[in-house]
């Protein structure tokens, strides 16, 4: 049977005034109709091939059925390919969107641009076979070498290159173009469709590498002279991730030029102007971005990482400045990875004696202060969670003798050895999955109603951090010992990152120690701290 | 036994002796003898038939016949398998022919994915069929009805079919078979399955004829005389003045002269015929055996060629000495041309011989040419140049438009479809959805000619190599040659069984190829304005030919992304180039023919080794006729940009152009 159901004749025969007709009629038209609306298709299909296209458009239906010498359908007449849009319930049933135009609106409306005319460019697709990397040509996999760019200017002018003129850098016109529309919607449009596409264009266009200098020169600029205005800070921290993204740039000679400014982003005083400004997102989104940088760029740096958590925890650990600042800090250290994040720990009571006027209410009238206080509190508690599933990750069969201690029993050590060997053996095998919660921000946190009173009031951190014997007092008072052993273990630990693994002693110290870490963090943290633990452990723990 | 014996003797002393017509005659009749004797049963299974066909038995018969061959012995299935597609399109067209149009379409839709990866669009065409009028009136399946199928098949194959026919009883099926499939029974083992190519295409006319077609001969050397010769000739001796021009063939008197009168004919210059005469009565000499060991044979042009200006020789000559060595290790370099904020509207585009003119043929029916030298001065030094071009540009630019940077063609009344520049660059020929041809100077930036003669839209248009001539190819099915200075055709090639959608010249201007939507070439004899050559193996619509410029091959683009190759002289597919995944709009030959360059609306252009494929294939075709894969040495793709045309300049910089398009 045909595909054109019977009906549907019936319906055009009275759309056409044809109201009598009869069924037979329909039912041998149907097939028939079927036939020509075919024949038209395969006509038209020749156009479109003809017209190199490949997509079927309205007039290449108007210029088959003139080839068949019958009146073209009127009314369709588009440049562009008609979008169909699938109508909701039906298989094989489609149709074209036709909005509703507001007449006011279409008066209303500025006149639209003359499209341009009609040009014709040229570019170099090959030279000898060989694609050079210019904004014109499709991006190439990879890039094979980091001057890959030079190559065509190279051999266009077949001269030898050992010839070392002083370098006179000459940009092209179109990249010129490039870089002031793209510095012009940073600063103006960075919330546009547009100024997504071309942080799109950015991250993936081949070419731009000459534009580096002139792109680092301007973040750097604009972050020192914009620090007040959050939008332009946030897009240009987007424009620096998508220059790192672009697999054709060489980025490497630039970042020191670029990290003041993405650590400025980080731990500034003050982002925005405006309270509505969401300057903890543009901190969270930098903390990444550093990270990112540090994990791809620190083989190349050696020094980079160092550096960056120097800076990091100077800002962390300096109670004169501003609570955003530790923020940022503490996001920052955080996302740079477990042994960093280990920084944080010792600090954390210390810290957290300092936090507490600021959050409780009777103590900090400032509503704007408390808030702040209150992201700190999460962003650390958000830290040392990590911290603590890290290290519950690393040992996964050892929870039992930290478990003891806390129940009082003073675990001690021989009881843990065969435990310990097992982990040794099978370390790393089964990782329990995670239910991470959103721990950020103050909502859904049970305050801690009283910090332990043995807390030793050490404001100054790090440095004087040796020293300190109180990381896992929790319950026990004999347990020092072995705490000073393990913190101080760990400390040495992290000085030479992650190598415990291999150290047999000194991981049956971390071991104790991960057991205290999440007893001692419960204690400063509360019931929070469990959405951290994996589940079996914390099971366990309990 | 005896007979056979002999018959092997008698043909083992023809051979020996060199007697090969005999020789294939002789074996013309022994097969026709066979042939008729294993024919035989089946006329005596023919008279049962047709006693009783209701619409069950044909989708119950083919069913039978199908799970039949699809459990037969595995050696044979593949050959077995080419017979269900030409039942199940008989069958199905039966069904129509006797109004079961239900029936036909259930059965269509129920065997349908069979066949679907070898012939979905002949499908596709069929399926519409609902009426028996519709069988009459479309051509594909008339010609079908009409025409048998030849299938090949090994002996056995073929008695196992003939076995199964019998016991099974199934009449209806016997008779389609009888009716429509002529077996071509070879014995021995069953051939290699890569040898389908042949089965799939079903022509009009039966294959034999296609066959025969492709038994003429053809001269598919270059011409003698030409200029690369010449540049040879001057590298080597100076002084004989004398020497032959290249190899003479037997046929050449005649030729000379088809050729005066020819040349009186078309009134072309009579200087240079009696140049060409002259060339061809030394050219008689004995020494003619020496120089054509590796060369491609020389032949006579048919057509009186136009004379090339002195100069622009020179600078041919200049060009060809200048010219870069292309070959799998040496690649061109690529100059793109991209057409930008077409708005859909391009149709179609050229590139001059020295990539200094780019022309575009639009949907608005305009021809748009830009000079590209002149574009690149503007943006050097812009107003100095600004004002001593002002005068010159004036006169072509609009009156409501000052700062057009191409010069705008209006003539035509419907979709440009091809643009051409002429071999000299100074004129260009368009063709249109108008049904007409027009000519253009682009030195006077005018319309010179409109060509009328073809009835339907001109799908596309080429100049000869040497210019004057041009061919043109049309939906009204025919092919036509014309000359710059008639407005009537001087031939009309007829013959092809839908629209001719591409033209091409031979090298030596003797023959012009077309491609058609019934997916076969042909090549045609410009002269005699027969047809010489049919290449079938496409699958689908033939986009693009190029003809590479020793003459001896041809390759042809389909609509799927396949390329094929031909050896114009034997008729055969050299290779098939896999590679492309969307329709091949342009293929070009580098200019001393080691290089392919194709490109797509993949958004791709691709160059494949011609001279490592072709060695392999000619010295492999004798021994067993294996097909080689050409060798794809680099794709280069381009920035959603569907490359539209391809231009090997003399000195072999390759020019392509395309379309900017953003959804892609």
């Amino acid at each position: 049977m045909s595909i054109v159901p019977k009906e549907t004749i019936e319906v055009i025969a009275q759309s056409i005034g044809i109201n009598n007709l009869s069924p037979d009629v329909a039912l041998a038209l149907a097939p028939d109709v079927e036939y020509r609306v075919r024949e038209i298709m395969q006509e038209a299909i020749k156009c479109m091939r003809h017209s190199k296209r490949t997509t079927l458009t309205a007039d290449d239906v108007d210029s088959a059925l003139s080839l068949r010498n019958v009146e073209p359908i009127y009314g369709f007449a588009s440049g562009d390919p008609l979008r169909f849009k699938r109508a909701v319930g039906h298989k094989d049933l489609f149709y074209i969107d036709d909005k509703d135009v507001e007449f006011k609106d279409v008066i209303d409306a500025p006149l639209p641009k003359a499209p341009l005319d009609t040009a014709v460019v040229a570019h170099w697709l090959a030279i000898e076979g060989v694609q050079p990397a210019i904004p014109e040509n499709a991006p190439v996999e990879a890039l094979v070498a980091p001057s890959d760019n030079k190559k065509p200017e190279h051999k266009e002018d077949g001269l030898p290159v050992d010839i070392k003129l002083p370098v006179k850098h000459v940009l092209s016109r179109e990249l010129q173009l490039y870089f002031d529309k793209i510095t012009e919607l940073t600063v103006n449009k960075s919330d546009s469709v547009l100024f997504k596409e071309a942080l799109q264009s950015l991250a993936t266009d081949s070419g731009l590498h000459p534009l580096v200098p002139y792109f680092t020169y301007f973040v750097a600029d604009e972050v020192t002279r914009g620090l007040n205005d959050f939008s332009l800070l946030f897009a240009l921290m987007r424009v620096v991730r998508s220059l790192l993204q672009n697999p054709h740039i060489h980025i490497e000679p630039y970042l020191h030029q670029l990290m003041p400014s993405v650590i400025t982003c980080l731990v500034a005083k003050r982002l925005g102007n405006r309270f509505s400004d969401n300057h903890w997102e543009l901190r969270n989104f930098t903390a990444d971005l550093v990270a990112s940088i540090c994990k791809r760029f620190g083989h190349v740096y050696h020094n980079l990482q160092p550096r960056v958590t120097r800076t990091l925890l100077h800002a962390f650990l300096d109670p004169t400045k501003a609570l955003t600042q530790h923020y940022g800090a503490i996001q920052g250290l955080a996302a740079l990875g477990p042994s960093v994040r280990l920084l944080l720990l010792p600090n954390l009571e210390p810290y957290l004696q300092l936090l507490e006027p600021e959050i409780l209410l009777e103590k900090q009238k400032n509503e704007m202060k408390r808030h702040e206080a209150w992201r700190v509190y999460g962003a650390l508690q958000c830290a040392a969670g990590k911290c603590m599933y890290d290290r519950l990750k690393m040992f996964p069969g050892l929870l039992a003798p930290p478990a003891r201690a806390v129940s009082r029993t003073n675990g001690r050590v021989i009881m843990t050895t065969p435990n310990k060997r097992k982990a040794g053996k099978d370390d790393m095998m089964q990782q329990p999955p995670v239910k991470k919660i959103a721990t950020d921000g103050p909502m859904g946190i049970v305050p801690p109603i009283s910090l332990p009173a043995n807390m030793q009031g050490t404001v100054d951190g790090f440095p004087a951090a040796s020293g300190q014997s109180n990381l896992g007092p929790s319950s026990s008072v004999q347990v020092t010992n072995d705490s000073i052993s393990g913190s101080s273990g760990k400390r040495e630990d992290d000085g030479r990152a992650a190598k415990m693994l291999t150290v047999l002693s000194q991981a049956w110290k971390e071991d104790v120690d991960a057991g205290h870490l999440l007893a001692s963090l419960f204690e400063l943290f509360g019931e929070s701290m469990f959405s951290f633990t994996p589940r079996p452990e914390l099971s366990f723990f309990l | 036994m005896e007979d056979e014996e002999i018959e092997k003797m008698v043909i083992a002393y023809l051979k020996k002796k060199g007697f090969k017509q005999t020789e294939l005659a002789l074996q013309e009749e022994q097969s026709k003898s066979s042939f008729a004797s294993q024919t035989d049963p089946d006329k005596q299974i023919l008279s049962v038939t047709e006693s009783e066909s209701g619409p069950a038995q044909y989708q119950d018969g083919y069913s039978k016949l199908r799970s039949w061959t699809y459990s037969s012995l595995d050696l044979y299935k593949h050959e077995l398998l080419r017979v269900l597609y030409p039942v199940f399109i008989h069958c199905f067209m039966d069904l129509v022919a006797k109004g079961h149009t239900q029936e036909a379409r259930a059965f269509f839709n129920s065997f349908r994915e069979d066949h679907e990866l070898m012939h979905l669009r002949d499908l596709q065409k069929l399926e519409g069929v609902l009426s028996p009028s519709h069988l009459e009136e479309m051509e594909f399946a008339h010609s079908l009805r009409q025409s048998k199928i030849s299938i090949k098949m090994c002996q056995y194959s073929y008695e196992l079919l003939v076995q199964y026919l019998q016991k099974s009883q199934s009449i209806t099926i016997l008779g389609i078979i009888n009716e429509h499939i002529n077996f071509e029974v070879s014995p021995g083992q069953p051939s290699t399955i890569s040898d389908d190519a042949d089965v799939v295409t079903l022509l009009g006319s039966s294959q034999d004829t296609s066959k025969l077609i492709n038994q003429k001969e053809i001269r598919w050397g270059l011409l003698e005389d030409s200029l690369e010769e010449r540049l040879e000739k001057a590298g080597a001796l100076m002084s004989d003045s004398e020497k032959p021009e290249g190899e003479t063939k037997e046929g050449e008197v005649e030729e000379n002269k088809k050729k005066s009168v020819d040349g009186g004919k078309q009134g072309a210059s009579v200087k240079k015929l009696k140049k060409d005469k002259v060339v061809g009565t030394t050219g008689k000499s004995i020494r003619s055996e020496t120089n054509i060991v590796s060369m491609a044979p020389r032949v006579k042009p048919e057509l009186s060629l136009p004379e090339i200006p002195t100069e622009v020789e020179h600078s041919i000559l200049e060009d060809l000495r200048n010219r870069v060595q292309l070959g799998s290790l040496a690649l061109p370099s690529v100059s793109f041309y991209t057409f930008i904020n077409t708005h859909n509207g391009l149709n179609c585009s050229s590139i001059s011989h020295d990539g200094s003119l780019v022309a575009g043929g639009f949907s608005d029916s305009s021809v748009k040419v830009w000079d590209m030298s002149k574009i690149g001065q503007q943006s050097d030094t812009s107003i100095m140049q600004g004002e001593n071009d002002s005068a010159s540009i004036e006169h072509l630019m609009g009156p409501e438009d000052g700062k057009r940077s191409y010069t705008l063609f209006q003539g035509h009344a419907g979709p440009v479809y091809s643009v051409k520049f002429s071999p000299l660059g100074d004129f260009i020929l368009s063709s249109s959805a108008d049904s007409t041809i027009r000519l253009w100077s682009t030195k006077l930036n005018a319309n010179l000619v409109c060509y009328k003669g073809h009835n339907y839209p001109v799908w596309d248009v080429q100049f000869s190599p040497v210019g004057h001539y041009f061919a043109s190819s049309s939906h009204d099915r025919t092919a036509r040659i014309w000359s710059m200075d008639r407005i009537q055709p001087l031939r009309i090639m007829a013959g092809h069984l839908s629209d001719v959608d591409c033209v091409q010249w031979h090298a030596n201007c003797n023959y012009i190829a077309t491609g058609s939507s019934d997916k076969t070439v042909r090549l045609w004899d410009v002269q005699s304005g027969e047809c010489v050559r049919i290449f079938i193996g496409h699958r689908s619509m033939v986009l693009s030919l190029a003809m590479s410029p020793d003459g001896r091959y041809m390759t042809s683009g389909d609509e799927d992304g396949m390329i094929m190759m031909w050896d114009l002289s034997s008729g055969r597919c050299v290779t098939p180039l896999m590679g492309h995944t969307s329709c091949v709009w342009t293929l070009a030959f580098s200019r001393e023919g080691s290089l392919l360059a194709s490109g797509s609306a993949d958004c791709t252009v691709k160059l494949w080794d011609v001279t490592a494929s072709t060695k392999v294939a000619r010295t492999e075709e004798n021994k067993s006729g294996a097909m080689n894969r050409l060798r794809s040495l680099k794709t280069l793709p381009t920035r959603s940009t569907p490359v539209y045309t391809l231009q090997f300049s003399r000195r072999n910089l390759l020019f392509a152009a395309g379309v900017l398009s953003k959804g892609v």
